[in-house]
């Protein structure tokens, strides 16, 4: 049993073709996006790492300063 | 200046250096035009720069200070240099981990062997070796005073890093920023390169604050434990207390 008369798969596969291959370029573009991901997430770990490592001079300069006012206090 | 003035004055200063820091994300995020040739990755620029100029600023009020110490003998002077060089390798610590993922990406290697990149690793060795030359005696003071020098010599590397790309071949790019015909940047780049640094210097000094208060505590302390210690030595008077006092 035919669902579909073979005229309209034909202009449907024609369709298709003609709309994979207008898309094409952005297709093509889409592929080159790729790379762009990867740039967005060495922008990511570069400002994380920054962020860490300045937090981590703020956390190491108060708990410092927290052991010598226990000492202090202490004393 | 007492330790409590320093503890509020680097508390005060994290909170604009905070303040400022969001305005220039907002700056690097939404505001910059992204540059044409490298597209994203070109914004690691705005926490790059800035480090390496920060770092290099901390290393000269090392190589000062240092210098100051051995002339004056001054404590707080040598307190000062090491609270610079914990900054100084932090932000060149970034410095040296952000240009690789930006170098991957412009360069297409993580790593390479050019004179700025040698030399700013150089100077972030020679200031690892700074504090392990201080705790490498076991006379303290003769310790400060080999570190001082390893600061002053340290510091000698920061014009050749900076002229290293007009000196010798180098993948880096001609300064574009601090050049004597002025700034060869978009107007807006300029903008949040200048803010980045300026919430960067901020937060640096905040934390140089905070570091050199804890530093004087730490003095105040050992001197206090010194002084009720030799109260307590059997035979020992006010004299030995005074001469051990600083």
């Amino acid at each position: 049993m035919k669902i579909f008369p073979r005229r309209f798969l034909f202009a449907a596969s024609l369709a298709l073709a003609v709309l994979i291959l207008s898309l094409a370029p952005e297709a093509l573009e889409a592929q080159a996006a790729g790379p762009r991901m990867r740039d967005f997430w060495h922008v990511f770990i570069a400002y994380a790492l920054a962020w860490g490592l300045l937090f981590g001079w703020v956390v190491a300069i108060f708990r410092r300063l927290g052991r010598l006012t226990e000492k202090l206090d202490a004393g | 200046m007492s330790i409590r003035m320093v503890r509020w004055g680097g508390l005060l200063l994290g909170l604009v250096g905070t303040a400022l820091t969001v305005y220039f994300h907002w700056q690097v995020f939404f505001f910059v035009p992204t540059e044409a040739s490298m597209g994203i990755v070109q914004r690691i620029f705005y926490i790059h720069v800035p480090a390496a100029w920060v770092g290099f600023l901390a290393f000269g009020i090392v190589a000062i200070c240092s210098a100051m110490y051995l002339w004056l003998g001054e404590e707080k002077l040598d307190q000062a240099a090491v609270s610079a060089a914990e900054g100084g390798i932090l932000f060149t610590t970034i410095v040296l981990l952000s240009g690789p993922l930006w170098a991957k990406l412009a360069w297409g290697t993580w790593w390479t062997w050019e004179p700025r990149l040698t030399l700013t690793l150089l100077l972030w060795f020679i200031y690892v070796g700074y504090f392990m030359v201080r705790s490498s005696t076991e006379n303290p003071e003769r310790g400060k005073r080999f570190a001082a020098v390893v600061g002053i010599v340290g510091a000698l590397n920061i014009p050749l890093i900076h002229m290293s790309v007009l000196w010798f071949r180098s993948l880096h790019p001609q300064p574009v920023v601090a050049r004597t015909d002025g700034p060869q940047l978009h107007p807006d780049m300029l903008t949040t390169l200048l803010t980045a640094l300026v919430a960067w210097l901020i937060l640096f000094f905040a934390l140089f604050l905070l570091r050199y208060g804890t530093a004087r505590l730490e003095a105040e302390i050992e001197r206090r434990l010194r002084s009720s210690h030799t109260r307590d030595l059997p035979g020992r008077g006010t004299a030995a207390e005074g001469a051990l006092t600083p």
